[in-house]
């Protein structure tokens, strides 16, 4: 099945990264590529005000193949959640990293994964995994060359075997080899998605990368809808089970390892992993509504992470490295940049009146009936990286009265955050914009599952 | 929805509403002046307390005992549903209207004594926002609510106790208070999962009490789990032994914060929880006699240390604590309306020994003027109970704060020492992996 909606998304920012790569210098490139990504936006709402309600959940048949116009709850809304996550990697991106390369890069990136949102079938799929893996091992590559660093060689060393995994998982599944290419697959979501002991590559890469790039490769988390779109109904067996015994695990392990690093960077890194780890752990649940909490955890964190991380970019521009040893900030001096950390921060642990709070309530909830004592783990693990975004909160943004010269958020840094605090916010409030796909379990909808929308199979 | 139904909304509404009109503005550049400022939360928690007093008087007026008003659904999906509900009742109501009142009257009270202070917006809009969160748990109409709530009031505290942040300790001393909630919220939201999996629901129902209460499991084991987390989860937020150590060093905040959140409010949302529970600990004598012996430790504690302590924010901290504990105490033995009166009772006298403790030098000369000669000495009869023997030892216990801050210290450093070695192998590892070793301090991995 194809859906509509990010493949036209997907399609303006792959032809906008083309132009940004030509451009002469990085400023000129930043503003043109946040140009795309809100004519993207636009396009997007455009669209889906254009098609809600006429043709909601509705397909057609083209040249035999199924063809989706617009997607319903999550799937509606995970085009909106990757195109801001391109205006953060883009709008917050210090141009002394950040060259016009690398800004094509993000954005093919991007584009990638939301044309990845707009297929289904796992040959597709994996196509897209590896052009992926292409665009991003090339522009670390180039700029491990470049400034002499070396940040491509811990993702390659990850990467291309989950590459070599995705192939065989699809060419198992193609050939009749279920369990194989379940396996496979499995195996290499985990890798993606950095769940322990396949994770090494991520905190080593936000430590190393710039990280516009580091987001807009990881937090789309393709993993996740390849693993809604190839298992969506693989729940309840012992290979989900485990899978989900070892997203808890990691939910709790990089939680705690997250509160003893030193460098901010890495720091957010372990965040991500534990809640990548999390959302792992959700996805193998059999209850529909530890389905959609994994979900929306899924969609908060790529954009509470993404702005998280991106403000740490941010500071970093203005104040070089960040370590975690001493506190070296001043709250004073930099307001906006400090209120935007501590919010999205604490969006991503389950801030009261943020999505993320429905996020892990539902999560919660629904898990503890399936895993009444790993379910527990979820708690602890956002106990813990709550603890994690105090600290660097404090840390980063507390300590000292000298004022090193350090500016706030600029107009356009503030009005990218703006967007998904925005939506983080609102979908605190309104929980039910998220949630629109109702009762039916993610997955249904791809699967077509009896009761789900549109009640067509694929098999 | 009848009046009564709009009144008991706005007293969380308006708390709400001001956090709003205090915050978007600001992260567009819009600053108000210092007068705007208090008087939208002035205005704001002043509405809040009328709305809670016509409510009550609408509910004596009307003889009911308990008011419930439904808000909406929030979550649905498929069998999960979470409903914001308000429950207006005699334990609920006379909490709401006493938040509110003091929370204004602190509001009113900052405009001067944090005048030209740097932070003076920030404070106000913490202030709101633990204000809207006092308020929703304490009109919550199920602990899923309470657990919304109950987060506000904990980050609120934490940012309030940093507020001087080109200090050191202060912010040290946040980061503290915000561990201890943090690690202490793992028991509320455990206890709210495990009601709604055994339960099916963690909502406050009138079951014959003077006040609506949590509906108790069938089974024993899942009646002492529920109960027992939620004595954890009110530890931490009233400071109760071993957890309290965090208490006394929340006094760097500001000092109407302090009033407000360790005099007054913050501290007694435990002993508020437990009264909701009260069903549990009707349930379970043993989970009873637990928060019964953890009051009556901390009030020992609390009392046992206040008295070495040399300055007078410390002292009151303690002076909190030892009646807190007794507070818990009451509640334990199954009391209701007496530990209510004296959260009320505690709390007004507290703030206003807080608010004036900045004055203490200034009021013991006015009082040595008015008597015509030094203030005497208070007698130690306590103090002449213990053995000769003992003195010197329960000297140095107290000087140590009972130690409980060592036994702390020792089981954090010892997580974060194992952490660090776990971090270690897996920086080991992660370099075989990738065929070269990795580096522990920020920036040397970016300059590779």
């Amino acid at each position: 099945m194809i859906r509509v909606q990010p493949l036209l998304a997907a399609v303006v920012l792959g032809s906008a990264a083309h132009w940004v790569a030509r451009c002469p210098d990085a400023r000129q490139a930043r503003g043109l590529a946040s140009g795309a990504v809100g004519a993207a936006l636009g396009v997007l709402a455009v669209v889906s005000l254009v098609l809600h309600g006429s043709v909601d959940g509705s397909e057609v048949l083209l040249w035999g193949r199924r063809v989706q116009l617009a997607g319903r709850g999550w799937e509606a809304s995970a085009p909106f959640v990757d195109l801001l996550v391109a205006a953060l990697a883009v709008g917050l991106a210090p141009v002394a990293s950040h060259g016009p390369r690398t800004l094509a890069a993000i954005l093919r990136l991007i584009a990638l994964a939301l044309a990845f949102l707009g297929m289904s079938e796992p040959l597709g799929l994996a196509a897209l995994w590896g052009l992926q893996f292409v665009v991003a091992a090339g522009e670390l590559r180039r700029l491990d060359e470049a400034h002499g660093g070396s940040a491509a060689k811990p993702f390659v060393r990850y990467q291309a075997p989950a590459l070599g995994l995705v192939v065989l998982g699809t060419l198992a599944l193609l050939f009749g080899f279920r369990s194989l290419g379940v396996t496979a697959w499995l195996m290499a979501i985990a890798v993606r998605e950095a769940v322990i002991p396949f994770h090494g590559w991520l905190p080593t890469l936000i430590a190393r990368a710039p990280l516009g790039l580091v987001i807009a490769l990881v937090a789309p988390q393709p993993g996740v809808y390849a693993h809604l779109a190839v298992f969506g109904d693989m729940t309840g067996g012992a290979l989900a089970h485990g899978f989900a015994a070892v997203g808890a695990f990691t939910g709790v392990l990089g939680a705690a390892l997250g509160v003893v690093q030193n460098d901010a960077r890495r720091a957010a890194g372990w965040l991500i992993v534990s809640q990548t780890g999390l959302i792992a752990f959700g996805l193998a649940n059999e209850s529909q509504v530890g389905r959609l909490g994994a979900v929306l955890s899924w969609q908060v964190m790529a954009l509470a992470m993404s702005g998280y991380t991106m403000t740490i970019a941010a500071l970093e521009a203005r104040r070089g490295t960040l370590s975690l040893r001493v506190p070296g900030g001043s709250f004073a001096r930099t307001p906006r940049m400090a209120v935007a950390f501590l919010l999205l921060g604490f969006s991503s642990v389950a801030l009261p009146l943020t999505l993320g709070f429905v996020a892990e309530d539902l999560l919660v909830q629904g898990s503890v009936a399936e895993f009444p004592h790993v379910g527990f783990a979820v708690i602890l693990a956002t106990a813990l990286n709550g603890i994690n975004v105090m600290r660097c909160f404090f840390v980063l943004f507390s300590g000292t009265e000298r004022h090193t010269g350090e500016v706030d958020l600029t107009r356009r840094e503030v009005w990218a955050l703006s967007l998904v605090l925005g939506a983080l916010l609102l979908g605190g409030v309104f929980p039910r914009l998220f949630v629109a796909g109702g009762p039916s379990p993610p997955g249904t909808a791809v699967h077509g599952h009896p009761g789900s929308p549109s009640k067509v199979t694929d098999r | 929805m009848g009046w009564l139904e709009f009144v008991l909304t706005c007293v969380v509404a308006l708390p709400l509403v001001a956090c709003l009109l205090l915050a978007v503005p600001a992260w567009f550049g819009v600053r108000f002046g210092e007068r705007v400022i208090s008087a939208m939360v002035g205005v704001a928690f002043g509405g809040a307390a009328a709305a809670a007093l016509a409510a009550l008087a609408g509910m004596l007026g009307s003889g009911r005992d308990s008011l419930e008003v439904t808000l909406g659904r929030w979550v649905v999906v498929g069998d999960y549903t979470f409903e914001w509900r308000l429950l207006a009742d005699h334990l609920s109501v006379p909490f709401a209207l006493f938040a509110a009142v003091l929370v204004g009257l602190i509001g009113v009270f900052s405009r001067r004594y944090l005048h030209r202070e740097r932070g003076f917006f920030r404070f106000y809009l913490l202030l709101a926002l633990f204000g809207a969160g006092v308020e929703i748990v304490v009109l919550a109409g199920a602990l899923d609510q309470v657990f919304f709530g109950w987060e506000l009031v904990g980050l609120t505290s934490a940012l309030l106790i940093a507020f001087f942040h080109e200090r050191a300790k202060p912010v040290e001393h946040g980061l503290r208070a915000f561990i201890t909630y943090r690690v202490c919220d793992v028991g509320l939201l455990s206890a709210i999962v495990w009601l709604h999996h055994r339960v099916g629901s963690s909502r406050f129902v009138p079951d014959g009490g003077p006040w609506a209460g949590l509906v108790a499991p069938s089974d024993t084991a899942s009646v002492v789990a529920v109960g027992l987390l939620l004595l954890w989860a009110s530890m931490g937020k009233s400071a109760q032994v071993p957890l309290g150590g965090w208490l006394p060093r929340a006094m760097e905040g500001p000092t109407p914060s302090s009033a407000i959140f360790y005099g007054s409010i913050s501290v007694h949302l435990g002993p508020y929880l437990l009264l909701r529970a009260s069903p549990i600990l009707q349930g379970s004598p043993g989970v009873a006699w637990a928060v019964v012996g953890v009051g009556a430790l901390t009030a020992a504690h609390g009392s046992f240390v206040g008295r070495v302590q040399t300055d007078i924010k410390s002292l009151l901290a303690y002076a909190s604590m030892t009646q807190v504990g007794l507070i818990l105490v009451e509640i334990g033995f199954g009391l209701h309306y007496v530990p209510l009166i004296h959260i009320c009772g505690h709390a007004t006298i507290r703030s206003l020994e807080i608010l004036r403790s900045p004055s203490l030098l200034h009021d013991h000369h006015h009082l040595e003027q008015a008597v015509g000669r030094q203030v005497p000495r208070t007698p130690f009869h306590i103090e002449r109970l213990v053995p000769n023997a003992f003195r010197p030892w329960m000297y140095r216990h107290a000087l140590e704060r009972g130690y409980f801050d060592s036994l702390l210290r020792l089981v954090v450093h010892g997580f974060m020492r194992v952490m660090r070695g776990v971090d270690r192998i897996d920086r080991w590892w992660t370099g075989k992996v990738v065929g070269e070793p990795m580096r522990i301090d920020a920036g040397e991995e970016q300059r590779r």
